[in-house]
C-alpha cells in the first residue's frame, strides 16, 4: 500500500488539521493554568498567558482546596492494592483454568467472566444498599473489594489465553518430580508471565484511578473518597468562579496517570494488543 | 471422544486422560486432588465476582420488580410497574431518545475516525509522533476531560470565541444547555477522547495481518481501495468488532464525562439513562426505578455483546 497521489496528499493534510484540532484542548489546558482568575476571566480563553507567575499559586490554590492530597491518597492505595488483588486472583484462577485438567472448565471460566457482560450502573444500587446494611458505606475497604471484583474477569481472560501458550514440557518434569500446583504456579507460570501481569496490573490501576461513579456511590466522605471524586465536587462548586483553578486541579488529578504511561509506554501497548487478541 | 458434544476443551495433554480407559486408583485420586487444587486456585477469583458482582445483578433484578424506595419499603412486589413508569416518564424518553444517540455516535465516529486514522498513518513517516497525539487525551481522566470540555463550550469559553474572532458570532450558543446541541457537544468531547484508542487498537490489528495476500493483490494490479476494501477490510473485521463493541457499550454508559459537563441538574437536553439511574436512584432515592433502568441498561449491554458474537463466528466462517 504504498501508492502516492493527491488523493493520498489531500487524506494526510486532513490528518495533520485534525492533529492540530486534537490539540487545542491541551494548549487551553496549560495556558488556563498559568493565568490567574483576574487575568482568566478578562481575556479570552486561548489567550497566551502573560508569564508563569501565577502556576505556583494556582498549583497551591487547587491542591489545598480540593484537598487533593487526601484523594490522592486513596487513589493510590486503591489503584495499588485494587488492581495488584485482583490481577493475582485473576492469575491464580488462570493457572487453573488453563493447566489443571478438572471438569467444567468452561463453565467455571464463563462464572468468572460473567463480570464483564453488565454495565456498571446496574451494581451501583445492590452494592450501596449492601454496603450500608454491612456498614461498608463510607469505608476504604468497602470501595477496594468492588474495585478488585471489577478487575477480576478481564485479565483471568487475557492470562488464562496467556498461560495456556506456555510450552507444558517444563512443568510436566515438574510434577514428575512431584512439585506441587501451587511450587508450579509460583516458580515457573508467573515468572512467565510477568510482561502480561505488569501490562494488566497498569490498565486496571489506571482505570480505579479515572474511576468516579463507585466513588460517588461509595464513599461521600472526604476522608475515603477518591481523588476523582474529590475533582468533580470541586469542579461542582467552583467552574463559575475559579475557572483557572479548576483546570489547574483537573491537570493536578491526570498527571500520575499520565507519567505512568510515558515511563512504562510499552507495558501499556502490551497491554492494549492483549485486550485485542483476547 | 468424538461424537460426544463435550465442553470446547482447550487443546491440552487431557487428550490422553480422556480416553474411556479404567482409571487405576491412584489415577482417580490424582484427579480429585487435581480438581481440589483447581477450585483453591479459583477460589478468590470466585468469591470476589460472585460476592459483588454476580450477587449484586441478581439482587438488582429483583429490586426492580418492587416498589422501593427511600419513603417506601422494600417488601412489596410490583410486578412490572417500575418498566411502565419509565416508558411513562418525559425524563425516561429525554435520556433514552439522547442514549440512542449515543449509542449509534459512539459506534460510528470512533471506529470510523479510527480506522481512516489506522489505515492513514500506517508506516507514514510521523506515524509515531501523530499516534502519540492522537492518544494524548486517552490519558486524561474522564472528569478532568468534563471539567476541561465544559469550558470549550462555555458562554464565553473556546468555541464561541474563536466564532467571534472569525466574525461568526450571530452562531454563538449555549452549547450545553441547547437540546439540539448538548448531545452532541458532549459526543464530540467523547469522540476526542476514545478516538486514539480505537485507532491504536486497529494498528495492531493491521499489523497483526498475514502481508501476502496484499502483495499479491498489488502484483496483480489491484488499486488501493480495492485492496482495502476486499483484502484488509476483511481480514481486520474481527478487530473491527471487538473495537466496536467496547466502544458502543463505553459509550452508552458514559456516566463521568456527561455527568461533569452536564453540571446543572436536571438538565434534560444531555441527560442520559446513566445519569437519569444515578439521579433517580442516589438523589431522589427511588431505589426500584433506578433498578429498573439498570436492567434496561444491562440488557442493551447483553444484545450488543450477542449480536458481536454472532457476527464474529459469521465473519470467522467467511475468512475460512
Amino acid at each position: 500500500m504504498s501508492v502516492a497521489g493527491s488523493s493520498r496528499r489531500f487524506a494526510l493534510a486532513g490528518a495533520a488539521t485534525l492533529a492540530v484540532l486534537w490539540l487545542v484542548p491541551f494548549y487551553y489546558a496549560v495556558s488556563t493554568i498559568c493565568k490567574s482568575t483576574a487575568q482568566y476571566l478578562s481575556g479570552t480563553p486561548l489567550s497566551l498567558p502573560p508569564s508563569l507567575s501565577s502556576l505556583p499559586g494556582n498549583i497551591e490554590a487547587a491542591w489545598a482546596q480540593t484537598q487533593m492530597g487526601q484523594g490522592m491518597l486513596n487513589s493510590l492505595g486503591y489503584g495499588v492494592l485494587g488492581a495488584g488483588g485482583a490481577v493475582l486472583a485473576a492469575a491464580s484462577a488462570a493457572y487453573a483454568l488453563a493447566r489443571i485438567v478438572f471438569p467444567a472448565r468452561t463453565t467455571w471460566f464463563m462464572v468468572i467472566f460473567a463480570g464483564t457482560v453488565f454495565p456498571f450502573q446496574i451494581y451501583l444500587i445492590p452494592l450501596f444498599q449492601g454496603y450500608a446494611r454491612f456498614g461498608l458505606l463510607n469505608t476504604r475497604l468497602g470501595l477496594l473489594m468492588a474495585y478488585m471484583a471489577i478487575c477480576v474477569p478481564f485479565p483471568t481472560l487475557v492470562l488464562r489465553n496467556h498461560m495456556g501458550q506456555i510450552p507444558r514440557d517444563l512443568d510436566e518434569a515438574a510434577r514428575m518430580d512431584g512439585c506441587s500446583h501451587f511450587r508450579i504456579f509460583r516458580s515457573i507460570i508467573l515468572p512467565n508471565s510477568t510482561g502480561p501481569l505488569i501490562a494488566l496490573f497498569l490498565l486496571q490501576f489506571t482505570w480505579i484511578w479515572n474511576d468516579l461513579i463507585f466513588s460517588m456511590v461509595l464513599t461521600t466522605e472526604t476522608a475515603q473518597r477518591s481523588v476523582m471524586n474529590a475533582l468533580m465536587v470541586f469542579q461542582g462548586n467552583y467552574a463559575g468562579t475559579t475557572p483557572n483553578l479548576v483546570i489547574t486541579a483537573s491537570v493536578l488529578a491526570s498527571l500520575p496517570t499520565v507519567a505512568v504511561f510515558l515511563l512504562l509506554r510499552r507495558y501499556f501497548m502490551q497491554g492494549l494488543s492483549l485486550s485485542v487478541h483476547a | 471422544m468424538s461424537g460426544i458434544p463435550a465442553l470446547p476443551a482447550l487443546p491440552h495433554r487431557g487428550a490422553a486422560a480422556r480416553r474411556p480407559v479404567r482409571l487405576t486408583a491412584e489415577e482417580r485420586a490424582v484427579r480429585r486432588r487435581d480438581y481440589f487444587s483447581a477450585i483453591l486456585f479459583m477460589a478468590p477469583a470466585l468469591l470476589l465476582v460472585s460476592i459483588f458482582l454476580l450477587a449484586p445483578v441478581v439482587y438488582n433484578i429483583l429490586i426492580s420488580f418492587t416498589g422501593w424506595s427511600h419513603f417506601k419499603g422494600f417488601n412489596r412486589f410490583v410486578g412490572l410497574a417500575n418498566y411502565r413508569h419509565a416508558i411513562n416518564n418525559p425524563d425516561f424518553s429525554a435520556a433514552a431518545s439522547n442514549t440512542v444517540v449515543w449509542v449509534i455516535a459512539s459506534l460510528v465516529l470512533p471506529v470510523l475516525i479510527g480506522l481512516g486514522l489506522a489505515v492513514l498513518l500506517r508506516g507514514l513517516k510521523g506515524e509515531e509522533f501523530l499516534k502519540t497525539i492522537f492518544f494524548l487525551p486517552r490519558l486524561v481522566a474522564p472528569t478532568a476531560i468534563g471539567a476541561i470540555w465544559y469550558y470549550v463550550y462555555a458562554d464565553n469559553g473556546v468555541v464561541n470565541t474563536i466564532l467571534k474572532q472569525v466574525g461568526a458570532g450571530r452562531f454563538a450558543e449555549s452549547w450545553l444547555y441547547q437540546a439540539s446541541t448538548a448531545t452532541p457537544a458532549m459526543i464530540i468531547a467523547y469522540v476526542w477522547q476514545t478516538t486514539g484508542l480505537v485507532m491504536v487498537l486497529l494498528l495492531l490489528g493491521l499489523a497483526a495481518l498475514p502481508h501476502d495476500p496484499i502483495e499479491a493483490a498489488t502484483v496483480e494490479g489491484a488499486s488501493r481501495w480495492q485492496i482495502f476494501r476486499h483484502i484488509v477490510l476483511p481480514m481486520l473485521m474481527p478487530t473491527v468488532l471487538v473495537v466496536t463493541t467496547i466502544s458502543i457499550i463505553a459509550g452508552f454508559t458514559t456516566f463521568d464525562l456527561v455527568w461533569v459537563m452536564g453540571r446543572d441538574y436536571p438538565n434534560p437536553s444531555s441527560l442520559t439513562l446513566a445519569i437519569h439511574q444515578y439521579w433517580e436512584s442516589f438523589r431522589s432515592g427511588h431505589w426500584a426505578y433506578g433498578a429498573a433502568i439498570a436492567v434496561l441498561l444491562g440488557g442493551i449491554a447483553l444484545i450488543v455483546t450477542l449480536l458481536q458474537v454472532i457476527l464474529q463466528q459469521r465473519v470467522e466462517s467467511r475468512i475460512r
